[in-house]
């Protein structure tokens, strides 16, 4: 009886455990294919981008039969082309404006996230920084642009530095004063018995501990400006000055039958992005969740 | 209440002020550091107010006037809320509205739908979890512009991925000019920015269960729940803080992209995937921008209903949790 108990039971287990994988095994085929999906239109850009216009046009769907590097090589060296200008615009303003607002950041978190600089009404401050989290950017930018025409910003990489940095602030700040909240005060109060002052403090105790959080806001801000189009259309439409989206955007205009070219340069305005991201994936998941706030 | 303060906290870790409450007595005697404070806040709080709050109120400013740019100046003139009974009148502005809310119906729910879906799915860790996890966040990081591109060529009509798809297995007749209809390339948009953006929200509802307690749901295993069970009636109603943020942003976004509409249809055609922030960037600076007062009325205009509608989002969902 127990022994006949026994086998059922058994039976039953491997039972179930079939069915737990062959459920398991559809999931699986399931939520690969859907990923298929998130990732096809990646791969087939990739692979348009090392065939001719002709070969897509011929049969869309194919593997290249040969790579051919033409058209990133047209791409870098054309002076017709003029990619390598757009690239280094984007570079330019993503580097200054990374630079201008890691530095009002940075402060502007350790005066927000440490108790010793807490006054009455700065909570009132910290909302109101947070409060244009809601603000779209349609809500700003004809006045911005207006703003930048009046003081002769117009058509310089310059204002979309000045406003690029203005946009992070908000989520910027907010990252770096929850990081400088969490230290704690006795670093401070032993640098200040060695004579430091509160600026030293800041520089050469805090600043260092709060790498972590710096790396994430600049990661953070870099895929932001890198990306941005809407001030990068409005600000700027000379020719020589476009970042990469603008350009882009105007390149596929142009040349919008040559759909190779067009796809080297996607590819080569999404590499910066997606190469930090292939080294630094937790880190971006981390800054983008972190990011995400409630107005 | 604890789980939601829980969950929350990984979404909006706090910025310290519980510290500050403790220590503030001990300061009340001794000055305040002012000059310190000056200077960290100073420089950041100028620089917001010059680039960002003096913008969204001259924008205001500007809904009242009609400026038009002649000869390098801007000429302006008082119309008081002549601009805003333009918009009740105007035809594009209305179908721009449509649309928008359309999307920001459609597109939030099917995001949060799967986006809740997976999240739980990767939560239990089904085999490839982390690869799944990479690559459905891959989108979220590439421009707007570059998606965009991308699905133009997708929906091509003769060579598109879609349609190549369509014809080989045999459905000639679903072979459309997607983008070149009337009816469909709102749908296109709407489909588009889904699949852009819909591993930020599978990110963020993830970590909003993994905030979850484990002795929660451990204590729900141990009271004899199945799996299914434990999900529908612990994670999830735990999950509900993080729910309402995620599809607060996800519809605010909705609201405010431009990216990727305007690398994909550009608004068009004949306005038929028009948004609203398309179509104030085309009367502000497409080709015959004549007046800049009323494409900010639009844009306040605008901000008022998207405030007026996420406030409605968070009190009927907030409402729900307290019966």
């Amino acid at each position: 009886m127990i022994t006949a108990q026994r086998v059922g039971a058994k039976r039953r287990n491997t039972w179930a455990k079939w069915q737990r994988r062959i459920g398991l095994a559809l999931l699986t085929i399931a939520l690969l294919s859907f990923t298929l999906l998130v990732i096809v239109p990646f791969v087939w850009m990739v692979l348009m981008s090392v065939r001719t216009t002709g070969e897509i046009l011929n049969d869309p769907y194919g593997l290249p039969r040969a790579v051919r590097w033409q058209n990133y090589v047209k791409l870098v060296t054309d002076p017709q082309v003029r990619f390598y200008r757009y690239f280094g615009n984007s570079v330019f303003v993503s580097f200054f404006a990374l630079l201008l607002n890691t530095v009002l950041v940075t402060m502007g978190g350790y005066g927000f996230g440490r108790s010793r600089y807490h006054f009455r009404g700065r909570g009132a401050l910290f909302t109101v920084l947070l409060l244009s989290l809601m603000l779209p950017g349609q809500a700003m930018y004809i006045a911005q642009f207006v703003m930048m025409s009046r003081y002769g910003l117009l058509n310089t990489r310059w204002s979309l530095v000045l406003l690029y940095a203005a946009e992070a602030v908000p989520v910027s700040t907010y990252l770096m004063a929850t990081y400088f909240s969490q230290l704690p005060s006795e670093l401070e109060d032993a640098a200040r018995m060695d004579g430091c002052n509160d600026f030293g403090i800041f520089w050469r105790v805090m600043l260092p501990l709060s790498r972590p959080a710096l790396a994430t806001v600049i990661l953070l801000n870099f895929m932001n400006f890198w990306n941005e189009l809407m001030l990068a259309l409005t600000m700027v439409t000379h020719p020589d000055l476009r970042t990469l989206p603008s350009a882009i955007m105007y390149f596929v205009g142009e040349h919008g039958s040559d759909y190779a070219m067009a796809a080297a340069s996607l590819v080569v305005a999404m590499l910066p992005i997606v190469l930090l991201y292939l080294f630094l994936s937790e880190r971006f998941i981390e800054g983008l969740t972190a990011g995400a706030i409630k107005g | 209440m604890e789980a939601k303060a829980v969950a929350s906290t990984k979404l909006s870790p706090q910025t310290g002020e519980s510290g500050t409450r403790r220590r503030r007595r001990g300061w009340v005697h001794s000055s305040k550091p002012w000059g310190a404070i000056a200077l960290f806040i100073g420089p950041v709080m100028v620089y917001y107010g010059v680039f960002i709050i003096y913008p969204v109120l001259a924008t205001f400013y500007y809904s009242l006037l009609n400026m038009t740019p002649t000869g390098g100046r801007i000429v302006t003139t008082f119309i008081g809320l002549g601009n805003f009974q333009r918009l009740l009148n105007d035809g594009i502005f209305i179908q721009a509205v449509k649309n928008t809310l359309r999307w920001g119906v459609v597109g939030p729910a099917l995001e949060m739908l799967t986006a809740t879906t997976l999240a739980v799915l990767v939560y239990f860790k089904v085999p490839l979890h982390r690869f799944y996890r990479t690559a459905w966040f891959t989108p979220v990081l590439v421009s707007g512009v570059i998606v965009g591109l991308v699905f133009r060529w997708v929906f091509n009509v003769d060579w598109g991925l879609l349609n190549v798809a369509l014809r080989a297995i045999g459905l000639d007749r679903l072979a459309l000019n997607w983008l070149g209809r009337r009816d469909t390339p709102l749908w296109c948009v709407i489909f588009v920015h889904y699949w852009a953006t819909f591993g930020y929200s599978f990110i963020l509802l993830l970590a909003g269960l993994t905030a979850i307690p484990e002795e929660l749901i451990e204590a729900a295993y141990i009271d004899g729940a199945s799996t299914p069970q434990t999900v529908m009636k612990v994670m999830l109603p735990m999950l509900r803080p993080t729910f309402v943020t995620v599809l607060i942003l996800s519809f605010m976004g909705k609201m405010r992209t431009f990216n990727v509409v305007w690398a994909l249809t550009g608004g068009g055609p004949m306005h038929s995937s028009e948004t609203v922030a398309t179509y104030v960037h085309t009367l502000a600076f497409g080709q015959q921008s004549l007046d800049l007062g009323y494409p900010s009325a639009i844009a306040v205009g605008w901000f008022a209903v998207v405030l007026v509608s996420v406030g409605l989002i968070n009190r009927w969902l907030s409402r729900r949790v307290e019966q």
